[in-house]
């Protein structure tokens, strides 16, 4: 078994809404390990986006802390890439531009970031598109820039909030099997947000399903089965039923949760 | 894509159009010749202003002194619009202050500028810059306020913050609305300069003095040709420099809401 790269101490997170106080978080340790592809799922609402901002450092916790390499994590940094829901990229650059931001502010010449940028833009099959704008390009597409970009600049850890949650049923599949080709090759520490369990088992090799508000780590499923895996599998079916069965009771308790709010 | 030969057809229609109605009135006598001189004898005086150089000398001094107050506007304008979306205390201190002083026509300040800048250049261009420096400030501060979250994380995660993220990040990232507020801007600032020059009693030369000094000669003629001017330049400041800013990069970008 692999060491863990981020360790999550009994962390809560609360957010001031006005007068209100909103307990998103509810004391979570949780540790990542590295080189795992690490799946955090739960009920709408349940904290799993918010534990992953405070992984990046653009959220601080309310109580507890969270280590990266031993390292309390003050604020965001190049250690960690983060792919975003709604991509995030700066649509003043072309992909290349935006794949060489990360090299370029950390280190890297001109000359080799392009050469770096050209490689990752590559590996996401973006080849031929360096020069295009953003807008000009599909969901898909944008996302796989969101994804060279992240990797790029060789971070430790890819962090990604629900990054094919904005695309088409079809593309989804696609950039599914693309990420874990992907994985395949970089091996890199990934922490994945998702509501969908389908998904989920498709990544992972440790699903993480959180309770409802507030949330906690209510189980944790391994998912030992050979990449690229088959949907349809009779294994693949059987860890899927353990994630959901997990997952309902937490379902059920946050919808009557929002009937209560109404 | 339209061939250039059709669209410029389609621009000059219209002021061909308004040329020949005007033209018609006067020479069907419903307006006298003294009052409206018609379109005809403009372009003949138009030609002589421009042969014996007067033209070039009023706009040239116009354009030199719109050139430095609307360069102080932008520079300026973008630091405190910046600045204060930076700091919220700030902000909420002094938004009020701005939009207020927004509602303020600029011609309105040239009085009191005549006393504390003196009657020349120094009082045209305080007032230029007037013009242009509360439009600009007011919609970069917008414009940063608005940038879109996501993109702020994404650069600070890469390592990127301080004066960087400013310069590679906020800046483009709040463009379109920076160039709402130089457009603006640049109206505002050359209606402030015809004032400034009507109005500052030692400036000889300008676009707007020239209006001014055919009153004492009954001059409609030239008067007619000022407003002209003025009327074309303003439109060539936003439409041709101004818009071509705006073709060259948020719409290049796609950050324009498609119609």
């Amino acid at each position: 078994m692999s060491k863990a790269i981020i360790e999550i101490q009994d962390v809560h997170k609360i957010f001031d809404q006005g007068a209100a106080q909103v307990e998103a978080l509810g004391g979570v340790s949780l540790d990542i390990r590295e080189e795992e592809f690490t799946v955090l799922i739960g009920p709408s609402g349940c904290g799993k986006s918010t534990l992953l901002y405070l992984m990046a450092g653009f959220e601080q916790p309310t109580a507890g802390r969270i280590l990266l390499d031993g390292v309390e994590i003050a604020g965001p940094g190049p250690d960690r890439g983060f792919v975003f829901q709604d991509y995030a990229l700066f649509p003043w650059k072309t992909v290349l531009g935006n794949v060489m931001f990360g090299l370029v502010h950390n280190g890297w010449s001109k000359q080799e970031a392009r050469e770096v940028a050209r490689e990752y833009i590559n590996l996401v099959h973006l080849s031929g598109f360096e020069n295009a704008y953003p807008h000009t390009l599909s969901g898909g597409m944008k996302q796989r820039v969101g994804i060279a970009r992240a990797l790029a600049y060789n971070p430790k850890v890819l962090l990604m909030d629900e990054p094919f949650g904005a695309l088409d049923a079809q593309t989804r599949k696609h950039m599914q099997r693309e990420l874990v080709d992907i994985w395949d090759k970089t091996h890199k520490t990934v922490v994945f947000v998702t509501h969908s369990v389908i998904e989920a088992v498709f990544l992972a090799d440790r699903i993480v399903v959180m309770t409802a508000r507030p949330g906690t780590v209510k189980g944790i499923v391994n998912v030992d089965l050979s990449r690229p895996r088959d949907y349809t599998g009779e294994d693949y079916l059987t860890v899927r039923k353990q994630v959901l069965d997990l997952l309902e009771e937490e379902v059920e308790k946050e919808i009557r949760l929002q009937e209560k709010a109404i | 894509m339209k061939s250039n030969h059709s669209s410029v057809i389609e621009f000059l229609f219209p002021f061909l159009t308004v040329a020949a109605l005007w033209e018609l009135t006067v020479r069907l006598h419903l307006v006298g010749m003294e009052m409206l001189p018609p379109p005809s004898l403009l372009i003949s005086k138009l030609w002589t202003l421009t042969v014996r150089g007067v033209l070039l000398h009023h706009l040239g001094s116009s354009l030199y002194r719109l050139t430095i107050g609307y360069v102080l506007a932008v520079g300026l304008g973008i630091a405190v619009g910046a600045l204060l979306a930076s700091r919220r205390t700030l902000r909420e201190m002094f938004a009020p202050v701005l939009s207020m002083l927004i509602s303020v026509p600029t011609i309105a300040w040239v009085p009191v500028l005549l006393i504390t800048m003196g009657l020349g250049d120094r009082t045209v261009v305080t007032a230029i810059f007037l013009g242009g420096f509360f439009a600009i400030t007011y919609n970069t501060m917008r414009g940063i306020e608005m940038v879109n979250p996501g993109q702020l994380n994404a650069a600070r995660i890469m390592g990127v913050g301080g004066w960087r993220l400013f310069v590679e990040v906020l800046l483009p990232a709040s463009l379109v609305s920076i160039i709402t507020g130089l457009r603006l801007g640049i109206g505002y600032s050359w209606r402030a300069l015809v004032g400034g020059e009507m109005l500052s009693a030692l400036v000889e030369w300008g676009i707007g003095k020239m209006v001014y000094q055919a009153r004492f000669w009954n001059d409609v003629l030239v008067m007619l040709i000022g407003l002209l001017i003025i009327g074309f330049s303003g439109f060539l400041l936003d439409r041709v420099l101004l818009k071509w800013l705006e073709q060259e990069t948020v719409e290049k970008w796609g950050m324009l809401a498609k119609r």
